[in-house]
């Protein structure tokens, strides 16, 4: 009778396993690593205080990674929302049509400020854009001609600047901090720099090449890991998310950018130029068949979360104006489709 | 009815139905054998017959249209497949059941489908590879496709990053085409990989001939196991140190001698790397080593040698096969190592020889590629599955190098 | 003394023994420095990891008041609400719903601190204003803060709230894959271990295969990964992060350890053991079920813990196939989605939040102790029943 029992227990096993794919119960989120922090607090908070509904499942998967899910069409095995830290593309918006998910809805839920920190015991620097872009660019115009960037300390770009070595912590290529960093520092600069312009013409603003020759430094995701190495490194500089400053104000502080400080009010009026915007994507068609998805998407756009006192703020999202908010928040509670051209 | 739940309750059915057939054909052997009539196998075996008659069929059956659905080809609504499998397994019991006899081999029958499922056990590894292989080929075609394969192998510069702006869309003009050369990434995994076993394979084998050599059993049966420890740390934790703790000892080290090192160096991961594979070469060192014959060492000994000349002249060639197998596997290991690299030398390419500068690997780069913003089917997160598909080829190659290594030894030695 | 071939014996002598101190002295220390790492790494994660152990808890007032159901925030005076964890005033309203008894008194109960509190408490870094320390350091002298033992780290699952957040979910999702890598890979390990030992021939087949599990056993571990996503998920339909899918994918991972370690115990059974049971009439299989396999069942345990212990620690396939994300909720079966021990660590990692440093340590000080508790097991089974042919 021993192998019966054996028999039955192998039974009792393969059945076991064989309990696959129901319908789905809870909301699936994925996407972007900037925006993930924020998304599973509202996801904690609603499940928390929605006894009726299981908390969302959120994924960082990287926004591309994100989209790539998002966009694989409608049904129960496709995330419901994904996060983005760059707008989606209008390509990306094509093809979730061609895939059957014809209802976006954008989302913009605030800021996040990308700074430039050293070791607190350094002395304050000031920088500017064209500072921060000669000195992570490949090539700098020589002579009328472009040339390897010859800079090798701060003081050589800009005589107001200590005569420290450049070395920059950055984000990698992969990353979209990165992209928002190119878009809103380098381009600017190259787009109106008269000595670019006189090289490259017209094609000046699109000369966005970060060098690789030492002084840039592309770090892993981990942002915790430069905190860390600014507090050994104290000749580098380093550049994150504005939530890391925030939080280790201790041991780091932030560089001005053109005598701005990077604080909360500077990045939300603009004052301070270098921030992005965040946004999250929801496919409409699943409003009603997941259940608590809408009620999600109502939570995350309240101003308990994304408001000025709200609990996102405490843990570094910079929030909208409240004029743009309560646009914003009123076309996405009321599913407003995304259009291509909204993304142009 | 989904294909699963109807999958399921033709499971409920047929699972209760093996057992029965089971017990009866048991029983029936049972009853006769009691009559006098000498069974030809043990009537255990009779039963097993009847029980596989009734589940192989029906699991069959299920697979089979599994796949067809899979692939595309078929779907066969699941209430058919479910009666299907039922009136199959419900078939096979009555079959079964007939065949019992005297004279009927149950044993032989009942070896032969062991034996073919354990062939076919052994032929899992075989699919595995080649899922593995398909898994990343397809994508590996069409990053190759965009990049030709010689300059991905021979290119000496990986400068990806305007493949991610054309593939947001804000590459206009005049943007330089993205490089993909691989070269710096594989000089620096194998860089990387030289840096951790030259303090991986000494201090391993060293702690491998102390151990097995030296030490007495108590102290071997402490330390073996609490060496292995060191293999299961986190390699988060390896990451982080490294990066926090070893990489600015290095840096003010140097500066000491009046080099420059970058807080990024190569050395770092590479060291804190070594420390992390020590036990995978002491361990299966120590194994190797406890196998070598007690008599060749006694011979040694009786020549007048000295334990160390002994262990060196004797015991580690004969170990040897094993030894090389062993750093080859810690070696496969450092290669795909990732999270130290990340943390502690960065992600920028770079062909140098000097283990101060920053370098990266390749597995950094294809972790990077696939979890980071870009679109998906950008040449950059296509290049990962390239990159995989070399690095696949490359252990392969380690393989069977080593495999050929051991076999030459292991004719000497045995 | 003339010595024969005119070397000097006793030099040499001298020699040879120097070099064997030597030689000794180096493996000694070979031991040492690798055991010394052992121990700085230990006392290191021990030392940060310790002190999520503790807990801060305060006493409060909390008025149920009306208002306070709309706005939770009102339920305490304006600085406590401050320095008290959201994770109790977010769930006020609700409670005042579920308990309408509670609603119009006053009650005094000890909640979570706040993690800043809690890391004022603990005087590591914080972001208190000097107000609310004030306050604390008062509570603290009249009793009513204090640090306790941190029992909701092993109760509770993930969270953004570090005071709030716990290993449970994520333990539980380990186990679950672990169970589903065990219930694949030993069984089908040991088959094709059996198999390349006891019955294959020595063919072209045999080699193709033997070859290709030492390779597969040296494949880095992201394309396992890469494979999981490809077959289970994109290919078989299985939902992504679920244990299920976790489970298949180490599982591949574990299989060629799991075989070359069953390969080395089934080899060391002595072939008398075989010859004798052969010449007694058993069937090869009837030799391999009740002799080789109870005769290396130890060794082959001791492997596949092993095999499990290192799928445990693994990240990176599983970052894949999608486990590295925020599921605070243990999972209910194998299909739902789960996030494993490494995972978490990893996520907290990387949280810009101070206080999650400290919750990092202790999870890999959990890890650890469970990796630890899975090799004494199998050192355990190795030493109970190793046996000497």
């Amino acid at each position: 009778m021993k192998s019966i029992k054996k028999v039955a227990l192998a039974a009792a096993l393969v059945l076991s396993l064989a309990g696959v794919a129901e319908a789905r119960d809870q909301i699936r989120i994925v996407g972007s690593s900037t925006v993930y922090p924020f998304s599973s607090a509202v996801a904690e908070e609603f499940g928390a205080t929605n006894k009726q509904f299981k908390s969302p499942v959120v994924e960082s998967t990287g926004s591309g990674g994100g989209h790539k899910l998002f966009y694989a069409g409608v049904g129960p095995d496709t995330p419901d929302i994904t996060n983005s830290s760059r707008r989606m593309k209008v390509e990306e918006l094509e093809t979730n049509i061609k895939n059957g998910v014809t209802d976006v809805t954008e989302a913009k839920i605030g800021f996040d400020g990308i700074v430039i920190a050293q070791n607190i015991g350094n002395a304050d620097m000031d920088l500017s854009l064209k500072d921060l872009a000669l000195a992570v660019l490949e090539e700098v115009p020589v002579d009328g001609k472009l040339a390897p960037n010859p800079y090798k300390t701060w003081k050589q770009l800009n005589p107001a600047l200590p005569d420290r070595k450049i070395v920059i912590y950055g984000p990698p290529a992969t990353s979209g901090t990165r992209d928002a960093f190119v878009e809103m520092v380098v381009e600017k600069f190259t787009g109106k720099d008269e000595t670019f312009k006189a090289v490259l013409g017209k094609e000046a603003a699109s000369y966005k090449k970060i060098r690789q020759d030492g002084p840039y430094v592309p770090a892993g995701e981990n942002d915790n890991l430069i905190v860390q190495k600014l507090t050994k490194d104290t000749e580098a500089v380093g550049i994150f998310g504005y939530s890391f400053l925030a939080e280790n104000k201790d041991r780091i502080k932030g560089c001005t950018v053109g005598g701005n400080p990077p604080t909360f009010e500077n990045i939300s009026s603009g004052k301070y130029p270098i921030s992005r915007a965040l946004y999250f994507y929801v496919k409409d068609a699943h409003i009603g068949k997941i259940a608590g998805l809408k009620e999600y998407v109502e939570l995350f756009m309240s101003e308990k979360m994304i408001g000025d006192a709200g609990y996102l703020k405490t843990i570094g999202l910079i929030p909208l104006p409240a004029a743009e908010r309560e646009k914003v928040r009123k076309d996405v509670t009321g599913f407003k489709k995304l259009t291509a051209e909204d993304l142009k | 009815m989904t294909m699963g739940s109807a999958l399921q309750m033709a499971l409920m059915a047929i699972l209760p139905l093996s057992v029965l057939a089971y017990m009866a054909a048991r029983r029936r052997a049972g009853a006769d054998n009691a009559r006098g009539t000498e069974f030809h196998s043990p009537l255990v075996y009779y039963g097993w017959y009847s029980c596989l008659w009734v589940a192989l069929p029906s699991m069959g059956l299920f697979v089979l249209a599994g796949l067809l659905h899979l692939l595309h080809i078929a779907t066969v609504p699941g209430p058919v497949l479910a009666g299907g499998g039922v009136a199959l397994a419900a078939f096979g019991l009555v079959w079964s059941q007939r065949a019992i006899g005297r004279d009927f081999r149950a044993i032989q029958q009942v070896e032969g489908v062991v034996r073919w499922a354990l062939i076919g056990a052994s032929c899992i590894s075989i699919l595995i590879t080649i899922g593995i292989v398909v898994s990343v080929v397809f994508e590996a075609m069409q990053f190759f496709r965009l990049v030709s394969l010689w300059d991905f192998l021979t290119g000496t510069k990986w400068s990806p990053e305007t493949a991610f702006l054309i593939s947001t869309g804000r590459a206009d003009g005049n943007v330089a085409t993205p490089e993909f050369g691989s070269l710096p990434l594989f000089a620096g995994t194998f860089y990387i990989t030289a840096v951790a076993m030259l303090v991986a394979v000494p201090m391993g084998l060293f702690a491998a001939v102390y151990m097995a050599e030296y030490a007495s059993q108590r102290v071997r049966r402490i330390a073996k196991p609490a060496l292995e420890i060191l293999a299961g740390i986190p390699t988060v934790v390896y990451g982080f140190f490294a990066a926090i703790t070893v990489s600015p000892f290095i840096v003010h080290l140097a500066e000491l001698v009046g080099l420059e090192a970058e807080y990024t160096n190569a050395l770092a991961p590479g060291l804190v790397m070594g420390v992390m594979i020590i036990p995978l070469v002491s361990s299966l060192s120590d194994d190797v080593i406890n196998a070598v014959p007690q008599a060749m060492r006694e011979g040694s000994y009786a020549l007048g040698a000295t334990t160390s000349e002994t262990i060196r002249k004797v015991v580690l060639p004969a170990a040897l096969p094993g030894v090389v197998s062993a750093v080859l596997l810690a070696v496969s290991r450092a290669v795909g190592e990732t999270m130290i690299v990340v943390m502690a030398a960065g992600l920028m390419p770079n062909l140098t020889w000097n283990p101060l500068k920053s370098m990266t690997t390749v597995t950094v780069s294809i972790v990077d590629s696939l979890t980071g913003d870009q679109a998906f089917d950008s040449p950059q997160t296509l290049s990962a599955f390239g990159l995989g598909l070399v690095l696949l080829v490359l252990t392969l190659v380690l393989n069977v190098v080593s495999l050929v290594v051991i076999r030459k030894f292991r004719e000497q030695y045995e | 003394m003339a010595s024969l071939f005119g070397i000097d014996e006793k030099k040499l002598l001298r020699r040879r023994r120097a070099a064997e101190t030597r030689f000794r002295l180096c493996a000694i220390a070979a031991l040492v420095l690798a055991g010394a790492f052992l121990v700085f790494f230990l006392f290191d994660i021990g030392r940060k990891g310790y002190p999520a152990f503790q807990q801060g808890e305060l006493l409060v007032t909390v008025n149920y008041t009306t208002e306070a159901h709309d706005n939770p925030y009102a339920a305490m005076d304006p600085d406590t609400v401050q320095i008290v964890s959201r994770s109790f005033t977010r769930l006020i309203p609700s409670m005042m719903a579920e308990n309408s008894r509670l609603i119009g008194t006053t009650q005094e109960i000890w909640v979570l601190a706040s993690a800043d509190t809690d890391q004022y408490m603990k005087g590591r870094p914080n972001r208190l204003k000097p107000r609310h320390q004030a306050l604390v350091d008062t509570m603290r002298q009249e009793g009513k803060a204090r640090l306790a033992f941190n029992w909701g780290f092993f109760e509770s699952g993930d969270s953004k709230l570090p005071e709030l957040a716990g290993i449970r979910a994520a333990a539980i999702g380990s186990l679950y894959v672990l169970l589903i890598t065990l219930a694949i890979s030993f069984p089908v390990g040991v088959m094709c271990a059996v198999y390349l030992e006891e019955f294959a021939p020595d063919n072209r087949l045999t080699q193709v295969i033997e070859v290709n599990i030492n390779n597969l056993a040296a494949i880095p571990s992201i394309l396992y990964g890469l494979l999981g996503l490809a077959i289970f998920i994109n290919f078989m339909g299985v939902a992504r992060s679920s244990a299920l899918v976790g489970g298949l994918t180490l599982s591949l991972m574990t299989l060629p350890a799991i075989i070359i370690s069953t390969r080395a115990a089934i080899r060391s059974i002595p072939p008398s053991i075989r010859e004798a049971a052969l010449a007694l009439g058993a069937t090869p299989l009837q030799v391999v079920w009740h002799h080789v396999l109870p005769l290396s069942l130890p060794g082959i345990l001791t492997g596949t813990i092993i095999g499990l212990a290192r799928a445990m620690g693994e990240t990176a396939p599983l970052l894949i196939v999608g486990m590295m994300a925020y599921i605070p909720e243990a999972p209910e079966n194998f299909s739902s989605a789960a996030t494993v021990l490494p995972a978490q660590i990893f996520t907290w990692a990387s949280d810009s939040q101070r206080a999650f440093s400290e919750r990092t340590a202790a999870g890999i000080l959990v890890l650890l102790v469970l990796l630890l508790g899975m090799n004494a097991t199998a050192i355990w089974l190795r030493n109970k029943y190793e046996r000497k042919w």
